[in-house]
């Protein structure tokens, strides 16, 4: 029996053939050519956090002339770097990549970018890092639903294994430090936080425990000043407060002067440049300087009118203002960078949601 | 009355019943198009059937099955974790999941996670692609899995035993119990599947570490005609699951999800003169706790109960025209850790028509009110005709209007949800050209459907997450499945193949969803000969976007994975069987969901009894 069948049923084989060969081997992928002088000594990271849970984080690298250079870690190393990278810091030679959803801190060369170790006893849920000596201090959430089990890991750097732990209040999250002591921000896990830890690092015991308004987000220290912006607690949490803006005296972690913000406002975000504050509200980037210390009413620049979607990322370096878009989450982001008269400079596009800029230099 | 049924049975009849079901042959030549039962569904669209003996040679999660056998596509996070699908391009949450004809999606998600149904609880599951909310209610949109049990009769006491074993400590356990008489049928089933899931990754140093999974399924069924004109069935089913949920990077916090869910039905079907009536009363209890910590007995848990009535009353004019009424009723009751307690009553009222003009033309239509203020009552449609050309094509036409109501999540997670969106709506037109001669049937579906108000959870100019309404998505695409039987002396051959092409684009952006493969083919060849049979499954997804840019560095590359599997069967009744298999035959290295190693090469086998 000869009948229309066959032909089509042909056709449905050749459509499937067709269907098999177009495999993603034919596909051409994009090459990130590393930088022409082969190092990353001279230039700006910028951490791409990635999905949480879907281990694609990723490092950018903007070199001195301009070039972006995405996914640096993975080309140099031939292995992801993780799931959800949260911070970066330097110390001496090295770079120090805290992974979140990892549980892990990736070690690498800060000019090769080569992998030297991968830090994960004692480390459950890394935020940030910072130095002092011989010693690298990361804040832990521990499981975030305990609100027992937060603690500082104090990391041997020669070993590179943590010795110790410090244990201090649910949701320790940025750190500073200053004068031989460890400023905590207790921001909150999955919980709320509304103190300022102060840590001994000599004898790694807790000084003092400053209070402040939820949800301490930012910090910075200016001669002898601690500024801490709090973004008080959102509406969805259904006990929204307001937030503040402290400058505390680091003699006495006496509160010298607090600014309120308005009802259902959040900033976040705080940064320095000489003698003024950065921080971020709705989107838009607002200024309050240092010596009349007032709130102000209307942003500095609103960078939302450049084609920034959500900004998630924010940096004051050397008179250049950074800033990371991660749009919808699910798409590749882009870094935005402004003068201090906030005019756009230069953006592009790097990969899934950024969230910090480190100046290697 | 009955022969009304018959009659259109018979007369829709191409693609019913393909192949006559031969036992000792594979899979998929029991794989066939079939009419639905007309007081369930539509004439107009193509239903695929899997027989019991295609569910006992595929893995036992409804997401293996369906992942090799027909055109949905599935993201699965490691193997047995969670696993959602794709269905004609659609969101996950757009296809409807029923049990016994009654919707079993979870109702704070909107979705079936298909790891967490165990097929050994069934011997007969359906698939309709493309929209069906008339009959079917929320969800129907880009296809609807039915899960059956279907009872016989006159078959007396029947007992089977089902036990496979493999690598990994992969093991199921399943024994189902039956008897019938001419007036009385029971069936009592036990399913157990666990495994220590503990694969290496391919190409890599790891293992897949805290994988471990079990579940537990009970199911019963009864069906007793009280006398010649009234019917009553009930069916019953207990499932009880525990995952860990294997960790995305070796040093993460380790996790744990359990889940219980319970499912009641009774249906009474009465016959008077012209008219038949047939009520279901049903009730299911869905909980799931989640441990963010596997260490800690801390968790998060949200549990709906639902009571589900549907009404239908069905009059034949003639032989040739059918009217049919019907009210449905719902009730959720849901409360959770992060979900205000709330309860939801959902009301509709259903007219349909169905009218074979001659031996070869039908057309048929359904009309579907909600009376549902909150969610602004939509009036819902099915119009489609069935055309007998020749002996050997039939072509369907259809065309239907489909909701989707917004989850208990969507509308009351704390602080987050919005009780004020909209259902998601959607316009569907499809073609479907069947071709059949004596040992092969193709069918090609050509569907268009528009989605608007798609429900969306997305981030605020705060970065955080709230659902939303305001995407459209446009879908078209091609459909197509493929059967093929010969014989030559005592050799059984078959080949069965599903091939899909879907394009889902955003219609603001243009871009592709993620998650959703251009092409998806599957095929499986079967080879019998006497006690002896096997077969080789072939499945390859299309590579899919991750990002929504559609950015090229973060495709997540296509896969083609095979496997083969031999059974003999002892005895001259062939009641005892023994099988092997190979699951990934060709060691592919591939992942579903990115960044989740699937395993590689690994053997299984299984004695089947029949006593």
């Amino acid at each position: 029996m000869r009948n229309p069948f066959y032909k089509i049923g042909s056709f449905l084989l050749l459509l499937s053939f067709f269907a098999v060969s177009c495999t993603s081997d034919d596909r051409e992928t994009p090459k990130e050519e590393t930088p022409l002088s082969g190092d990353y000594a001279q230039g700006i990271f910028i951490l791409n956090e990635g999905g949480f849970g879907y281990s694609n984080a990723s490092v950018s690298f903007l070199d001195a002339a301009g070039q972006i250079y995405n996914s640096i870690y993975s080309n140099v190393n031939s292995t992801n770097l993780g799931d959800t990278a949260q911070s970066m810091g330097f110390e001496g030679d090295n770079a120090y990549i805290v992974v979140n959803n990892s549980s892990t801190i990736e070690v690498v060369n800060r000019n090769s970018f080569q992998h030297i170790a991968t830090v994960s006893n004692m480390i459950v849920n890394p935020r940030y890092i910072v130095f002092k000596g011989n010693k690298g201090y990361i804040s832990n959430w521990g499981d975030p639903n305990n609100v027992n089990d937060d603690y500082l890991a104090v990391l041997n750097l020669e070993t590179n294994l943590v010795e110790a732990k410090i244990s201090v209040v649910e949701g320790p999250e940025k750190l500073l430090v200053y004068n031989g002591k460890i400023y905590v921000a207790h921001k909150g896990g999955y919980g709320y936080g509304n103190t300022i830890s102060v840590i001994d690092m000599a004898s790694q015991s807790l000084l003092a425990s400053i209070p402040v308004a939820d949800v301490p987000n930012g910090m910075v220290i200016k001669n002898g000043f601690l500024y801490v912006i709090s973004s008080g607690k959102p509406s969805y949490t259904q006990d929204e407060t307001l937030a503040k803006l402290f400058r505390i005296n680091l003699e006495n972690n006496n509160v010298e002067n607090v600014l309120t913000f308005p009802q259902g406002k959040h900033p976040e975000h705080l940064e320095l440049d000489n003698e003024a504050l950065f921080y971020v509200m709705d989107n838009s980037v607002y200024t309050i300087s240092l010596s009349d210390f007032q709130l102000s009413q209307n942003p500095f620049f609103e960078p939302t009118s450049d084609g920034v979607e959500l900004l998630y990322g924010f940096k004051v370096n050397q008179g250049n203002i950074y800033i990371a878009d991660a749009k919808d989450y699910v798409s590749n982001g882009e870094v935005f960078i402004y003068n201090l008269a906030g005019d756009l400079q230069e953006k592009h596009t790097v990969q899934i949601i950024p969230n910090s800029f480190y100046f290697n230099n | 009355m009955k022969e009304i049924f018959y009659i259109l049975f018979l007369c829709m009849g191409f693609g019913q019943v393909i192949y006559s079901q031969t036992d000792n042959i594979t899979t998929l030549e029991n794989v066939y198009l079939k009419s639905v039962r007309i007081k369930d569904s539509a004439y107009t669209t193509n239903v695929t059937i899997l027989s019991d003996s295609v569910l006992r040679q595929n893995q036992a999660s409804l997401t293996n099955l369906l992942n090799y056998n027909s055109t949905v596509y599935f993201k699965e996070n490691g193997l047995g974790m969670v696993s959602s699908p794709s269905f004609r391009g659609t969101t996950a949450s757009q296809t409807a999941v029923l049990w016994n004809g009654i919707n079993i999606n979870s109702q704070t998600t909107g979705q079936t996670d298909f790891n967490t149904i165990n097929i050994r609880g069934y011997n007969k599951i359906e698939v309709k692609p493309g929209g069906s909310s008339v009959a079917d209610g929320s969800g129907a949109i880009g296809g609807t899995i039915n899960l059956v049990n279907q009872l016989e009769y006159d078959a007396g006491f029947n007992n089977e035993l089902f036990f496979n074993y493999g690598e990994f400590n992969t093991h199921g356990l399943d024994y189902r119990t039956s008897y019938s008489s001419k007036k009385l049928s029971l069936m009592l089933g036990v399913a157990r599947n666990g495994s220590d899931n503990n694969y290496p990754y391919p190409e890599t140093e790891r293992i897949n570490s805290n994988g471990h999974y079990q579940n537990t399924n009970i199911s019963f069924a009864a069906s007793s005609k009280l006398d010649s004109k009234n019917t009553l069935k009930v069916f019953a089913n207990v499932y009880k699951g525990r995952r860990n949920f294997s960790v995305p990077t070796p040093n993460a916090l380790k996790t744990k999800y359990t889940d219980f869910n319970t499912r009641s039905l009774i249906e009474w079907e009465r016959v008077l003169g012209k008219f038949v009536s047939n009520l279901k009363v049903a009730t299911t209890t869905e909980e799931y706790r989640y441990f963010g910590n596997i260490a800690s007995d801390f968790y998060t848990t949200a549990t709906v109960n639902s009571l589900i009535a549907k009404y239908g009353l069905d009059y034949a004019f003639s032989n040739n025209m059918l009217f049919s009424l019907g009210a449905n009723y719902t009730r959720n009751d849901g409360q959770g850790s992060d979900i205000q307690a709330e309860t939801r009553n959902l009301a509709a009222a259903i007219v349909s028509f169905k009218h074979k003009i001659s031996k070869s033309v039908l057309y048929e239509i359904s009309l579907r009110q909600e009376a549902n203020a909150a969610y602004g009552s939509p009036l819902l449609y099915s119009a489609g005709m069935s055309v007998q050309l020749t002996s050997f094509y039939q072509l369907k036409l259809n065309t239907s209007k489909n909701y989707r109501i917004p989850t208990y999540n969507d509308l009351y997670w704390q602080g987050l949800g919005n009780p004020n969106l909209k259902p998601e709506v959607s316009y569907q037109g499809e073609i479907s050209n069947n071709f059949k001669i004596k040992n092969a049937s193709l069918s090609v579906t050509a569907y268009y459907n528009s989605v608007k108000n798609l429900l969306h959870w997305i981030p605020g100019s705060d970065g955080i997450f709230r659902p939303e309404n305001t995407n459209q998505v446009q879908i078209y695409g091609l459909e197509s499945i493929l059967n093929l039987e010969r014989k030559i002396d005592s050799h059984l051959f078959s080949l069965s193949a599903t091939y899909a092409y879907t394009i889902s684009e955003n219609s603001k952006t243009q871009k592709q969803l993620i998650y959703v493969p251009f092409h998806k083919l599957t095929a499986s060849v079967g080879y019998g000969f006497k006690n002896f049979s096997a077969y080789y499954q072939y499945l390859n997804n299309g590579e899919v976007f991750t990002t929504t840019d559609n950015a090229t560095e973060h495709i997540l590359n296509s896969y083609m994975v095979a496997n083969l599997g031999a059974e003999y069967a002892l005895g001259k009744q062939k009641k005892y069987k023994l099988g092997v298999q190979v699951l990934n035959l060709w060691d592919e290295a591939y992942e579903s969901v990115q960044n989740r190693p699937m395993p590689g090469r690994n053997f299984n086998f299984y004695i089947n009894l029949i006593f």
